[in-house]
């Protein structure tokens, strides 16, 4: 085995090492909450990470599949009064349908057409499920619209963490998270590792050999698609599931970029960019609930700026330290190498 | 078949507007490549300093358009200079997708720039006229019918801009080949940036115009550019005359399905074309299928 084929799991043993000792260290709820949350958006990021870092498809439906598969758990709960442990693996499957529906509409082009398209499938969605007004069934004296309306979701089930554990609930579901999140990251990186991220890869970095080499980009961008979209519709429903709720909300614009936001600033195309990026989003997000109006202001020049000013996120800063450290000592090499960009 | 005229009034507004702020994005897309994620907050912003000029400085109407046509130029240029120029020259092999990117930062700032700066409550547009015309059996609104007819004008303009100036025959030789322009003496450079700020200043009008049958909100721009982004698609990225006839069209058929089914199935019905276009002719109902050399 090569030196770099062992990097990425060891710093996975040591992130998980790192999520299992917090709640022995942390006892406040809010903190335990809020990287709950932040780890979702992790598994969110790291399935666009793949998407567009991976294999070069400019998609901006992740919200959208997120809202999916959350949206199909709840009403698979809601209306079948299906258990939450059942309804959120169908979920999963429904979003992966749903996805490749979507993407057998808008794969056929590539870059910003892709990117057009799913944008404005994204956004039907939104606007459907918020123009909702149509009763379609009544819950004792109220109406309730089929897709929820405004309101979205709420109470249709539940983990059975809060009966299991009691007070001790949170932790429990931040460890549902955390397992979600290791079985995510070990997905993503068997498929960039095996042959099938070597023919993505191939496809970003140049489609025209790749595609002269007999690598279908549609088929191969279509399974990324489809790949991409369970975890995040599954993320979806553990989601719905820990809030007991869902609504629309997750399905608008700034969501949508923060996520992109925090591939972005970690590292696009690096296999622990999206953590790194949420790590250091959601502690920016906090810092910035002092100065509360400015937020989402101070998260658009983040993307700005850091686009501009370091296009290869917080990884591949370190990563050019790194290599600039590293070729310093053996004298000769580093004046050649010094002078290649990185 | 009393539903013609109402939907052939709304739908040619709308398709001007469409049509108006497609042009903007258009041109930035078939000369930079770029899709500015910010075009929708250009017309925020010149609704906005319309609205200040007009009812918070007293000025009259015709420098309220000027301040707001100006203040999309700056920004334009503004995203120029301190975004897409150091983009394009650090990664250009990325240059497509980073720019929507650090495009959408900037529209986010901005965005949140003015709702911090005028609240998120609607404002009313004072450069509104009110009345109609009779027309044998429906209302035609003035308002309607200046908003056709500058859109128009605009239209005109800039088509006689690129067509018969240096400046714009500087900027059709640099969309068609920006390695040759260059070759030829065409500063590439300085006509990117002259076309950012034509852009900014037909987004800075057409934020009025919108806003003008609208309210003024922080989120003004948005519904009109995704729906510019949807027929810039249609015509073909960078298509100008295919972009109009595009909005025209489509506009027309979007008052209908919203008559007909309802205002929320309007843009699914949009979309949905749009699909099946696509599905039919990947480049466009106008686009040239692109030859690319590897």
């Amino acid at each position: 085995m090569k030196r770099e084929d062992l990097a990425h799991p060891l710093v996975g043993l040591v992130v998980l090492a790192a999520a299992i000792a917090l709640p022995f260290y942390v006892d406040s709820r809010y903190v335990i909450g809020q990287v709950t949350l932040g780890l979702f958006y992790a598994i969110v990021a790291s399935q666009w990470n793949l998407l567009f870092g991976f294999s070069g498809v400019f998609s901006l439906a992740q919200m959208a599949l997120f809202g999916f598969g959350g949206y199909a758990t709840a009403m698979l709960c809601f209306y079948f009064g299906l258990n939450i442990w059942a309804a959120m693996p169908l979920a999963a499957v429904a979003t992966v349908l749903f996805s490749l529906v979507i993407g057998a509409a808008c794969l056929r082009l590539s870059g910003a057409y892709t990117a057009l398209l799913t944008l404005a499938v994204a956004q039907v969605m939104y606007l459907l499920i918020v123009t909702d007004t149509d009763c379609f069934v009544m819950v004792g004296t109220q109406c309730r619209q089929l897709t929820g309306g405004a309101v979205g979701f709420a109470r249709f089930g539940d983990l059975g963490t809060r009966a299991m554990f009691k007070a001790k609930f949170l932790v429990a579901n931040y460890a549902l998270v955390v397992a979600l999140f290791a079985i995510t990251m070990v997905f993503t990186w068997a498929i960039i590792r095996g042959p099938i991220g070597l023919a993505f890869r191939a496809l970003r970095d140049n489609p025209g050999c790749a595609m002269a080499r007999g690598i279908s980009r549609f088929q191969m961008q279509l399974l990324v698609f489809g790949l991409s979209a369970f975890f995040t519709g599954l993320a979806g429903g553990l989601y719905a599931a820990h809030f007991n709720a869902i609504g629309p909300g997750v399905l608008s614009f700034s969501q949508l970029f923060f996520i992109i936001a925090m591939v972005v600033v970690g590292g696009i195309g690096r296999l622990w960019g999206p953590l790194v990026g949420a790590i250091v989003l959601v502690a920016a997000d906090e810092a910035m609930r002092e100065i509360g109006e400015f937020r989402s202001l101070g998260l658009g020049i983040i993307i700005a700026a850091v686009m501009v000013l370091m296009p290869n996120g917080l990884i591949g800063l370190f990563e050019s330290i790194w290599n600039r450290l590293r070729t310093r000592n053996p004298g000769m090499t580093a004046e050649m190498s010094g002078e290649t960009p990185a | 078949m009393e539903i013609i005229g109402p939907v052939l009034v709304s739908g040619i507004t709308t398709g001007a507007l469409y049509a108006l702020a497609t042009l903007g994005l258009s041109l930035v897309w078939g000369s930079l490549g770029m899709l500015n994620m910010a075009h929708g907050t250009l017309l925020t912003l010149g609704g906005y300093a319309a609205f200040t000029a007009a009812s918070q400085l007293g000025l009259p109407v015709p420098l309220a358009v000027l301040a707001a046509t100006a203040v999309g130029g700056v920004i334009g240029a503004l995203i120029f200079v301190l975004v897409a120029y150091p983009l394009s020259r650090r990664s250009p092999e990325t240059f497509e997708t980073t720019i929507m990117i650090a495009t959408f930062g900037v529209a986010l700032t901005l965005e949140n720039a003015v709702l911090r700066l005028y609240g998120g409550q609607p404002l009313g547009q004072p450069l509104s006229v009110g009345g109609a015309i009779n027309l044998g059996g429906f209302a035609l609104p003035w308002q309607n019918l200046i908003i056709v007819v500058s859109a128009i004008a605009l239209m005109g303009a800039t088509a006689l801009f690129l067509t018969r100036t240096k400046a714009g025959r500087a900027i059709r030789a640099t969309a068609q080949n920006p390695d040759a322009a260059k070759l030829m003496g065409v500063p590439v450079a300085r006509v990117y940036l002259q076309v950012l700020i034509l852009s900014g200043m037909l987004a800075g009008v057409c934020g009025v115009l919108v806003s003008s049958i609208t309210q003024l909100s922080p989120s003004l721009g948005a519904d009109p550019m995704l729906k510019a982004f949807i027929m810039c698609v249609v015509a073909g990225l960078g298509n100008l005359p295919g972009a109009i006839i595009t909005s025209f069209g489509l506009a027309i058929v979007e008052a209908l399905v919203q008559f007909l089914a309802g205002a929320r199935w309007g843009f699914p019905a949009l979309l949905a074309i749009v699909i099946l276009v696509l599905i039919r002719r990947p480049g466009g109902l106008f686009g040239r299928v692109e030859v690319r050399r590897l």
